[in-house]
């Protein structure tokens, strides 16, 4: 018994390092819907976590953000300008406002930071549905 | 396998063949003239860009309007993007697109607008910023009502278009119109 106490305790220590050892919020990270795959952001879409549309987007935590970053693929299809049929806006938001720029084209990766909105402080970064079916990975950097 | 079916099969690929030289060809893919003539200045450097999926180390400025500056960039690997950034910080631009298909004669219009919603129970979205790159042969873009008024219109030069300032109430849409006026294009 008093073995298994004493591991208890070594493991508490470890994950207490490990958890300091953590980055900061300097460099704070949102993926959607990870980091390292594209989900579908359709009508009814969300993260639950109290974004500006109640459906129909995907939002990060508030922070600070660096910039925003956006990858459309063409799925169900690109036309021959590699237009799709789904529409986005991609930014950020705030309590007061959404502000983005709109996108329906697929294969295409897009960035903007928040001053280019003429936004600041603490946001949310944020991809909203406009219309059809889109494909994406989206990513804030702090 | 017989010598006919050979043949036939032999046959079948050679007309598919054909026919997908004639599309190449005699189709839109070869005869898309769409450009932009305006080329830039010199080179620059860009900086202040965190973009894992699109690394770009230079650029030229196509133009300055409002105090904002057009970028035409290119990735290291080659692939195409346009930018728009704040005059007071040249060679960083704050927005940055890289996709294919732009300019086409069936996408004449690259639009980076800024959009503004207030509204939380409806998707309207006013214009905050009205900014762009635009093809060869287009003279202005229109931004439209829902009834299809037309809310602004800005003059395209030098393959850009930027507002000084926009109008209240909800955007549609935008289109395209050559300098006789004739809508060639609009957006989804």
């Amino acid at each position: 018994m008093k073995r298994i106490v004493l591991f208890v305790i070594a493991c508490a220590c470890v994950a207490a390092v490990a958890a300091l050892a953590r980055p900061t919020a300097a460099s704070a990270s949102w993926c959607w819907p990870s980091c390292s795959s594209y989900g579908y952001l359709g009508q009814w879409t969300s993260t639950h976590t109290g974004c500006w549309f109640s459906a129909g987007e995907v939002c990060s935590y508030y922070d600070s953000w660096f910039n925003l970053g956006m990858a459309k693929t063409c799925y169900p299809g690109c036309d021959w300008n590699f237009n799709t049929t789904g529409i986005v806006l991609y930014g950020f938001e705030n309590h007061d406002r959404i502000r983005g720029r709109f996108s329906g084209r697929g294969a295409v990766t897009l960035y903007v930071r928040p001053d280019e909105l003429s936004m600041g402080g603490l946001l949310r970064a944020q991809v909203t549905w406009y219309a059809g079916t889109n494909q994406i990975n989206a990513a804030a950097i702090g | 396998m017989s010598g006919r079916i050979r043949v036939a099969i032999a046959l079948l690929v050679l007309g598919v063949a054909a026919i997908a030289g004639v599309l190449v060809t005699r189709g839109d893919a070869s005869r898309d003239t769409a450009a932009l003539s305006n080329r830039g200045g010199p080179p620059i450097a860009i900086h202040g860009l965190r973009m894992k999926l699109a690394t770009i180390r230079t650029g030229t400025v196509l133009a300055r309007r409002n105090g904002r500056v057009f970028y035409r960039l290119r990735t290291v690997g080659g692939d195409p993007c346009f930018g728009v950034g704040f005059a007071t910080n040249v060679g960083s631009p704050g927005s940055v697109v890289c996709q294919r298909g732009f300019p086409r004669s069936g996408s004449p219009v690259l639009d980076l607008s800024v959009y503004e919603g207030t509204r939380h129970d409806a998707t309207e979205f006013s214009l905050f910023r009205a900014e762009g790159f635009a093809a060869d042969g287009v003279a202005a873009v229109q931004f439209f009502r829902q009834n299809g008024e037309v809310a602004l219109s800005v003059p395209v030069s030098g393959n850009v278009y930027s507002a000084a300032s926009v109008p209240k109430g909800p955007i549609a849409g935008y289109a395209a119109v050559d300098k006789d006026g004739k809508r060639i294009w609009r957006s989804p």
